[in-house]
């Protein structure tokens, strides 16, 4: 019994960690940009892919391949950015355009994909080998390892942001556009930063996740899924938020697996979304005049 | 010519279709202090985010310091110290006084002094000082302005464009902050300062544009000027027109 409860924590913690991931990149992007990104997902799934192929087929070992699916995913948002968002910028419907903008960059990827690497099941083998126990849950070395990874990549993300200068100033690029180039601060180029640094934090999530389960060109859909609950949950604003919110959907999810089943659970997600929404507006986390 | 330090030279821009400047030309000179006031809405705040490169001209140059900043990106134009604090500047909502202070040294020029200015601001506003950490949102009017100030004065200013610093202030307040840019000007940095209020203008500053409908409708050298009250019944009567 404590058995299956501290499992449900743990897939719980795992869960919360990888939407954590895929969310602070939602985040980031939108904080900065003003913009939805809808091809987050995608991204994730092109990352994994990648790293398969430097790893497996080319044979060059996970490392490589990790690192090249985290640069690949972060060019892909850098050029996303430049050709689908940029264009846009300041337009009046810019909001709408990027959501259909996005969704296109999704259908590209995930059409490439299919043509490139097939409907072929494909997966990466774990970072560490082996199984850990955790008071007495056994789960795999690899799992344990995403639940130490996704805190740490968080703080990192949470230092860069509130103390380095680059950091400072996406969050001011965020906050006011034309104070922003006042100071001296390239906006273009801190968009393109953003979108870069977000997709790689995609790509990063695919790796972790690309070993757990089938990489297809449609892996990262259901992840992006669970992010869009996770950030109006929390909040777009904040990444504490959203990290917070994160672990609370994961958790939620893990228990809901438990109690009621794999069938029900992404309705009464919903549902909870849903109720969120009429209550909290802003979102769980969210200020009230956000 | 080429000893002015800022030369915005028959400016046209506006914004889409809509033109608000129409052959505007004015001219900073080095070390001057230059007043520019004016009805609401006729351009003074377009001409200055023209001049700071958040607007392109669809006609005219500006020049500073002899180089053509026309079509420069803001940000390249604060690096020449060419600085802009706005019009009812928000800046960064969520951001504390210090860390906004800190950030606005931003480019490489700026930091190198960024220390010593933070002190100079500090000095300046000690306001600022008293609020450190409070996030820009929750400042009062007046302290708003005073980080905007200070903000530009982090960017090491060669050339510094006031927009209105005194919207919405009380006369107290206004009174600190006229005392505050007279210290600023004193130390050797040039201005120019937008401002309804035209006696604030006249303690102020050398020489005075008055704009109207996207244009210079009189220049008033302060030397050669007739005395204030003449000033004032010009603006009123041109005004009233
Ligand atoms: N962002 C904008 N979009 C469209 N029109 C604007 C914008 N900002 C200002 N205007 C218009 O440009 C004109 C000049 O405004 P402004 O330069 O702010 O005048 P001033 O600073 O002298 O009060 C006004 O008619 C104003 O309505
Ligand atoms: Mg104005």
């Amino acid at each position: 019994m404590t058995e299956t409860l501290i499992a449900t924590i743990v897939s719980g913690l795992l869960l919360g960690s990888l939407y954590a991931l895929m969310a602070s990149g939602l985040s980031l992007v939108w904080t900065t940009l003003g913009v939805f990104n809808f091809a987050h997902g995608a991204l994730m799934t092109f990352g994994a892919f990648v790293a398969w192929t430097v790893a497996e087929a080319w044979g060059l070992g996970l490392l490589a391949g990790a690192v090249a699916g985290v640069g690949a995913a972060a060019l892909a948002g850098v050029l996303i950015e430049l050709l689908l968002v940029r264009p846009f910028y300041g337009h009046r419907n810019m909001l709408l355009i990027t959501v259909m903008t996005t969704l296109a960059a999704m259908i590209i990827l995930q059409n490439g994909a299919q043509v490139i690497w097939g409907a072929r099941l494909k997966q990466l083998p774990p970072i560490v080998e082996g199984n850990v126990s955790i008071f007495g849950a056994v789960v795999s070395a690899h799992e344990a390892l995403i639940i130490v990874i996704a805190p740490l990549v968080l703080l990192l993300l949470w230092w860069f942001a509130s103390t380095t200068r680059t950091g400072r100033s996406l969050r001011a690029v965020g906050q006011n556009q034309d104070s922003a180039a006042l100071i001296g601060i390239d906006v273009p180029r801190a968009f393109s930063l953003a979108f870069g640094l977000s997709a790689a934090l995609a790509g990063l999530t695919g790796v972790l996740l690309g070993s757990i389960r089938f990489i297809t060109p449609s892996l990262g859909a259901e992840p992006l899924v669970k992010a869009m609950i996770v950030v109006i949950f929390g909040g777009l604003g904040s990444l504490g938020a959203s990290a917070g919110a994160a672990f609370v959907i994961g958790m939620l999810e893990a228990f809901l697996v438990l109690w009621l089943g794999l069938y029900w659970t992404p309705s009464i997600l919903f549902l909870l979304l849903i109720l969120v929404l009429v209550f909290r507006p802003n979102g769980l986390f969210g200020r009230a005049n956000a | 010519m080429t000893t002015s330090l800022l030369e915005a030279s028959h400016i046209y821009a506006g914004y889409g279709e809509v033109p608000v400047l129409r052959d505007i030309t004015v001219h900073v000179g080095a070390g001057e202090a230059v007043g520019m006031f004016g009805p609401n809405g006729h351009g003074k705040t377009t001409l200055l985010r023209t001049i700071s490169g958040l607007l392109r001209p669809s006609n005219g140059t500006v020049h500073f310091d002899g180089d053509d900043v026309t079509i420069a990106k803001p940000s390249d134009i604060v690096g020449r110290g060419l600085v802009h604090a706005q019009q009812g500047n928000m800046l960064f909502g969520d951001m504390g006084v210090a860390e906004t202070l800190e950030l606005a040294a931003f480019k490489p020029r700026a930091r190198a002094g960024a220390k010593a200015a933070l002190e100079r601001v500090y000095a300046l506003f000690p306001r600022l000082a008293e609020r450190r950490k409070q996030l820009a949102r929750t400042l009062s009017g007046g302290e708003r302005q005073m980080l905007s100030i200070g903000c530009a004065l982090m960017c090491a200013p060669r050339l510094l464009l006031l927009d209105e610093p005194t919207l919405g202030l009380s006369p107290r307040l206004k009174e600190e902050l006229a005392v505050a840019i007279g210290e600023i000007h004193e130390s050797g940095i040039p201005l120019i300062l937008v401002e309804q209020d035209v006696e604030f203008l006249l303690s102020l500053t050398d020489r005075l544009y008055l704009v109207e409908h996207g244009e210079v409708a009189r220049e008033i050298d302060q030397a050669s000027a007739p005395d204030h009250q003449e000033i004032m019944d010009m603006y009123f009567g041109t005004a009233a027109t």
